[in-house]
């Protein structure tokens, strides 16, 4: 067993919190991504279970053991840097078997893991050279070898793509699947791309100002968010909100009213209840828009900038209110040029947020 | 050559010329006076003259032989304690880095007349603190102005001093320059604090280290104003005459300029020859 658990662990700097009670269940083999923007804590949290930072409160326990007061070496951990974080005084080979060398493991056996490392990740030609003779895809699979030969039970990951260009993001983030299918060895990847959350995980653990906003596979949290945050954070491009009121109740459904061209209506089924003049968010994910003729509530908005990427078009319209909407649109080539777009909001696609953030079912 | 060309070069004529009134001209003036017969009027043109008297010159080869015992002890001694320093100074568990940082580089700006007169009363035989602290722990009474070795140990003590801290400097800027996160991943791989100092510290440090050796052997090897100062113009009996002081006794106190030329070239050349041995001993082994 090499799950991770995290039971109300905090992190203060001084007076300042910046890790509030986090509580967290990391399988066995499981990839876990932690995602949330710059500052929300999820490189510290990270840094936290390698024992790199120490922790103000809770604890923390792999693989069944609690390890709060353990050495980082100590921990079963391996942890990738975002900077490579390589000896550039050393060659490849020498990176990758430092630290075998330092705890006076056998030299077949450091020959034995330095071989299967390099294989894995295809650096066999690049043993001989230094980190400053390689390009950054290279030195991030040299950074990701010398976590490999460690053995961990736990791979740590802090950002690893973030300093490639975009091309080589996308063939790193297929190979680190690759690699977790090939290892099964439990991984907790941190980022702040959506994207590579998304394609990487297991399980999803949205961070915000220090607190798990959200915990769940990626498309249940595309599917299903609890708050308007996660909605915002999940899913690319971003998901449109717009101000609306309540208008009218009924038990089981509601109907708003968006503040656009003729104030548009819309009646959605919540178990909520409501009182007339409420002030919620409506929000739509842009590739659910309906086209002119589809179900749902008429918009007609002005468009601002259309960008055409040949199967899809992602249209920016301004709305009366000056709130902008991203469109997605597919097989649009006939609306080229256009500067009106009727669209439909299908109410099955909507989704409804109360004045603090949070999600009305 | 264009207008703005034109003007760059009038800006920076004041300095060339001053440049070359007192530095390119005596530079080479001196080498043809290392060639000329300068101990009686006329001077003459005889190579073998300064050039021949320097290969046999017993005083040339004490002030020779102290510059090197200094500086084969005082070198390493020093960039040893530079680099220890440095990382002290690096430390984040140090109060008051900034004022401790400034502490130890201060030496360097304290005038040499006022340092050496500190030094002087410090190691005086009968009343000084140094002689004073050793009779606490039972050690005789050391007469640093007229025991050889002594006095040679006091030059070494004093530019030490005087240089540890702005050796430690540079040394510092190179270890800030090592980046916080190479140390995690050692910390990571079960690698001791003492071993990352060995083993990722040094080696990361070494250009640094190299150039503040290279710095010093060619300080070393014009050393005056310690042996000039604190042990009485390199007293006692020529124990403490360094190379440099040689070279101002022959110029300015002998006024043999064309012995003194041929001896500043000589001390120039092994200055180069030394610190071209320090490179590439501590060339990257590729």
């Amino acid at each position: 067993m090499s799950g991770v658990t995290l039971s109300n662990v905090q992190k203060r700097f001084g007076a300042v919190e910046v890790i509030h009670g986090v509580d967290l269940t990391v399988d066995d083999g499981e990839f876990v991504v932690f995602v949330g923007p710059s500052g929300c804590g999820k490189s510290t949290l990270l840094r936290m279970i390698a024992g790199l930072e120490d922790i103000s409160g809770g604890e923390i326990s792999i693989g069944g053991t609690t390890v709060n007061d353990v050495e980082p070496a100590d921990r079963g951990i391996a942890m990738v840097f975002q900077s490579y974080a390589l000896y550039p005084h050393m060659t490849v080979e020498q990176n990758l078997s430092f630290g075998l060398r330092m705890n006076g493991k056998p030299r077949d056996d450091i020959a034995r893991r330095v071989t299967k490392a390099a294989s894995i990740l295809q650096i066999e030609p690049l043993l001989a050279r230094r980190p400053k003779q390689l390009s950054g895809g290279q030195r991030q699979r040299v950074a990701i070898g010398r976590a490999i030969v460690r053995e961990p039970d736990v791979f740590l990951f802090d950002e690893p793509l973030s300093n490639l260009d975009a091309e080589l993001r996308v063939q790193m983030r297929v190979e680190i699947a690759r690699l977790h299918k090939e290892l099964g060895t439990t991984m907790i990847y941190v980022t702040h791309d959506q994207t590579e959350a998304m394609t990487l995980a297991d399980k999803i653990v949205v961070l915000r100002d220090g607190r798990v906003e959200q915990v769940g596979a990626p498309l249940d949290l595309y599917d299903d968010p609890a708050n308007r945050f996660v909605a915002g954070f999940v899913g690319s491009p971003r998901m449109n909100f717009m101000a609306a009121k309540v208008v009218d109740t009924t038990p089981g459904s509601v109907t708003i009213e968006t503040d656009n061209h003729g104030s548009a209506r819309l009646t959605l089924p919540v178990r909520q209840a409501f009182q007339t003049g409420d002030a919620v968010t409506l929000g739509i994910r842009p590739e659910h828009f309906g086209g002119p003729d589809g179900d749902g509530t008429r918009l007609t908005v002005n468009v601002d900038v259309a960008e055409h990427l040949g199967a899809t078009s992602f249209v920016y319209a301004n709305m009366a209110t000056g709130e902008q909407l991203i469109i997605e649109r597919e097989q649009s080539r006939s609306e080229m040029g256009k500067t009106e777009l009727t669209i439909t909001i299908p109410p099955a696609r909507a989704y409804l947020f109360d004045s603090a953030g949070d999600r009305i079912r | 050559m264009r207008a703005t060309t034109r003007t760059a070069y009038g800006f920076l004529t004041p300095y060339l010329l001053i440049f070359a009134a007192f530095w390119v001209w005596p530079i080479i003036y001196s080498f043809y006076l290392s060639f000329l017969s300068t101990r009686v009027q006329p001077w003459t043109f005889n190579p073998t003259f300064n050039w021949g008297r320097l290969i046999i010159d017993p005083a040339f080869f004490n002030a020779f032989k102290n510059t090197m015992i200094i500086l084969v002890i005082q070198v390493p001694v020093m960039i040893a304690l530079a680099t220890l320093l440095a990382v002290l100074l690096n430390s984040h568990l140090l109060k008051a880095r900034g004022i401790m940082r400034f502490a130890f580089f201060a030496p360097v700006v304290v005038g040499e007349v006022a340092y050496a007169a500190v030094f002087r009363l410090m190691f005086q035989a009968d009343f000084g603190v140094i002689n004073k602290l050793l009779a606490l722990v039972g050690v005789a009474p050391i007469s640093w102005s007229s025991n050889p070795t002594a006095a040679m140990a006091l030059i070494i003590t004093a530019v030490t001093w005087r240089w540890v801290g702005y050796n430690a400097i540079i040394i510092l800027s190179g270890l800030q320059s090592i980046p916080e996160d190479v140390y995690e991943a050692a910390t990571l791989d079960k690698v001791s604090k003492t071993r990352q100092f060995f083993f990722i510290t040094l080696p990361l440090l070494r250009p640094i280290i190299l150039v503040c050796v290279v710095l010093s052997v060619i300080g070393t090897m014009q050393l005056f104003a310690e042996p000039f100062l604190i042990t009485n113009r390199g007293g006692p009996g020529g124990a403490t005459e360094t190379l440099g002081l040689f070279l101002y006794r022959q110029g300015f106190t002998v006024l043999n300029f064309g012995y003194a030329s041929a001896v500043a070239y000589t001390i120039a050349a092994i200055a180069i020859v030394i610190s071209v041995i320090n490179f590439w001993l501590g060339r990257d082994p590729k």
